[in-house]
């Protein structure tokens, strides 16, 4: 566990590298909700109307998509950093020492995605706390704090899927970020933030129903349109996503090692 | 004896892909090791010496686990290469490129703090161990410390990647090409820092297709030319196996290179005769045993009138190893 710690710090080392030293790359992170959010509600408000929003969905849009944003962020923001990791290693020419030490593969690429979760969470302060704080009062800023941890959970959550995927997509077809950017408006639709997932079509459901994250996100948005929904039922939903991420996560490191051994057989490049 | 690093019969080929129009592709191949076997032990430098090309990559690389062999086995600190390969990755250090390997917006203190970190090294450990190998490699000297990589010369970048190898403080060090580029103090400064690692007891290999370097640093060389080892044993051992040993270089004052060339053509040596820019007439003669041809070499010159102002006796150099052994391929 104390390595663990070791890793995550080292990881929070190199994100603060990353993000804090190139401002460019600072300003875009924290903006980025924003921006989404208002460029959503834009084209809504332009196109429809606030109150069929709230008729179909059952909450106020600007609350859904202030959340959704928040949670697309977050756990798209783990499936970024997992897939990208390998790509950029190659790119700096770190790969090699990656593969050459010993760190346990579960516990490097869950740390990977902590430290830009954190920054994710002080937007998430920003954004998603004075939004509901405002609508609801103090019920709304206890909710928007538990709507934040969840978040992170869903999205720690989502570190197995992009694990398993990493090593599927990246052993049989190469490391590509052309394969990551087919893959994410899949997963914006099928994380069920922006779309619920009790308006999908049963195909939808049923492969949205394999992400952990999804429950997360559907158990955040059942507390927002209804927040007399049972406590059970919310249980019940983050009870299979946490069955399902202990599930993936050991397929996942098995993955990144199927991914290492593919490219270990056809030399790293140095 | 335990030996640190043995490979045998190690065999690897590259297959590429050439592109022919727009969808069909012709697969090539490339044999980059044909059966190479060495043996290092602790407190050696191994020098692994040859070309562009030879293999010396690929050794390091099947050695580092970075790369499967084909046909072959390795054994590094008694642990298979393949099989028990992160058991060897806990006991290497290993040093790939001197221009990359490290994150361009961390210091220098960053970059080995997030490598110890993956290498499992307790905080506490891996704080003192920075401060001492920065020292040791005089990062702190030259300021590099707190300085971002992306500002750092190719000699602070190859002394942080040798401090990297030896973060864990491994018994075996893999070193490719490690003053590649590098201006002559720090190249001079990791040469002695490798001697001095060897002398605690570290196995080495060491990979170069500098001769100098070769010859100062390693105890014993290896060369390798088209994935094979052509040739083994210390610098010495090398240079005797050429079958001309040395030369007698012996300068003439007065002469005529033409009339030189035949006057010394009744010696039945093998010979060379040149003018230098100084207009002094240079004669390079290859003996096996100087000792025996030098009063006929010199009656020879004498005996028909010219004067000699300098004669020596030229060592063959590794370079002449090198050569004569590559060509022989």
């Amino acid at each position: 566990m104390s390595n663990f710690i070791d890793i995550i710090r080292a990881e929070l080392k190199f994100v603060y590298g990353d993000i804090f030293r190139r401002k460019s790359v600072l300003i875009m992170f924290l903006a980025y909700p924003y921006i989404l959010t208002v460029f959503i509600l834009l084209i809504g408000y332009s196109f429809g109307s606030p109150k069929v929003f709230i008729e179909r969905v059952g909450v106020d849009p600007v609350i859904f998509f202030i959340t959704s944003g928040f949670m697309l962020l977050a756990i798209l923001g783990v499936s970024d950093d997992i897939f990208w990791r390998p790509i950029f290693e190659e790119w700096m020419g770190t790969l090699p020492y990656i593969i050459a030490s010993p760190v346990s593969r579960i516990q490097h690429y869950l740390a990977i995605p902590i430290p830009r979760l954190l920054l994710v969470l002080l937007t998430g302060s920003t954004s998603v706390v004075p939004v509901l704080t405002y609508f609801y009062g103090l019920n709304g800023f206890i909710e928007s704090l538990v709507i934040l941890g969840l978040t992170m959970v869903g999205a720690v959550f989502f570190a197995s899927v992009s694990m398993v995927s990493l090593g599927i997509i990246y052993g049989f077809g190469g490391e590509s970020w052309r394969v990551i950017n087919v893959l994410r408006p899949l997963l914006l639709i099928l994380i069920g933030a922006y779309y619920p997932r009790f308006l999908m079509p049963l195909m939808g459901k049923i492969i949205s129903g394999l992400i952990p994250s999804s429950y997360v996100v559907e158990a955040i948005q059942r507390m927002l349109i209804d927040p007399s929904v049972p406590a059970s039922f919310i249980l019940m939903l983050l009870g299979i996503a946490t069955a399902l991420f202990v599930v993936y996560t050991p397929v996942g490191a098995k993955s990144i090692v199927f991914w290492e051994k593919k490219r270990v057989s056809e030399g790293v490049k140095t | 004896m335990d030996y640190a690093i043995v490979a045998q019969g190690l065999k690897k080929k590259y297959k590429t892909k050439k592109r022919k129009g727009l969808i069909k592709s012709e697969t090539q191949v490339v044999e980059a090791l044909r059966g190479v076997s060495f043996r290092v032990k602790y407190g050696e430098v191994v020098g692994l010496l040859g070309p562009n090309g030879a293999g010396k990559t690929t050794t390091v690389k099947i050695l580092s686990t970075l790369l499967l062999p084909d046909e072959g086995e390795a054994y590094v600190a008694g642990y298979d290469v393949v099989r028990e390969a992160n058991e060897v990755r806990k006991r290497i250090g290993i040093l790939l490129s001197v221009e990359k390997g490290f994150y361009a917006k961390l210091t220098g203190k960053e970059n080995l703090e997030y490598f110890g970190a993956l290498y499992g090294i307790p905080r506490k450990i891996l704080s003192d161990r920075i401060n001492y190998l920065m020292k040791l490699l005089e990062l702190d000297r030259l300021g590099a410390v707190d300085r971002l990589f992306e500002e750092y010369s190719l000699g602070m970048k190859a002394r942080l990647g040798l401090a990297r190898a030896l973060l864990k403080d491994p018994p075996i060090l893999l070193l490719d090409e490690p003053t590649l580029g590098l201006d002559p103090p720090s190249a001079r400064k990791i040469r002695g820092l490798v001697k001095d690692l060897a002398r605690e007891g570290k196995a080495i290999l060491y990979t170069t297709h500098n001769m100098f370097e070769a010859e100062i640093v390693c105890d014993r060389i290896l060369l390798i030319n088209k994935g094979v080892i052509v040739a083994e044993g210390t610098p010495y051992e090398l240079k005797t196996m050429l079958p001309r040993l040395r030369t007698i270089v012996v300068l003439v004052k007065n002469g005529d290179e033409f009339k030189i060339n035949s006057v010394l053509s009744e010696l039945s040596l093998k010979y060379s005769v040149k003018r230098t820019p100084e207009g002094l007439i240079e004669v390079r003669v290859h003996v096996p045993k100087p000792e025996e041809y030098l009063s006929d070499i010199i009656k020879v010159i004498v005996h028909n009138g010219y004067d000699i102002m300098t004669m020596r006796i030229e060592e063959p150099t590794l370079e002449d190893v090198f050569i004569y052994f590559s060509s022989k391929e």
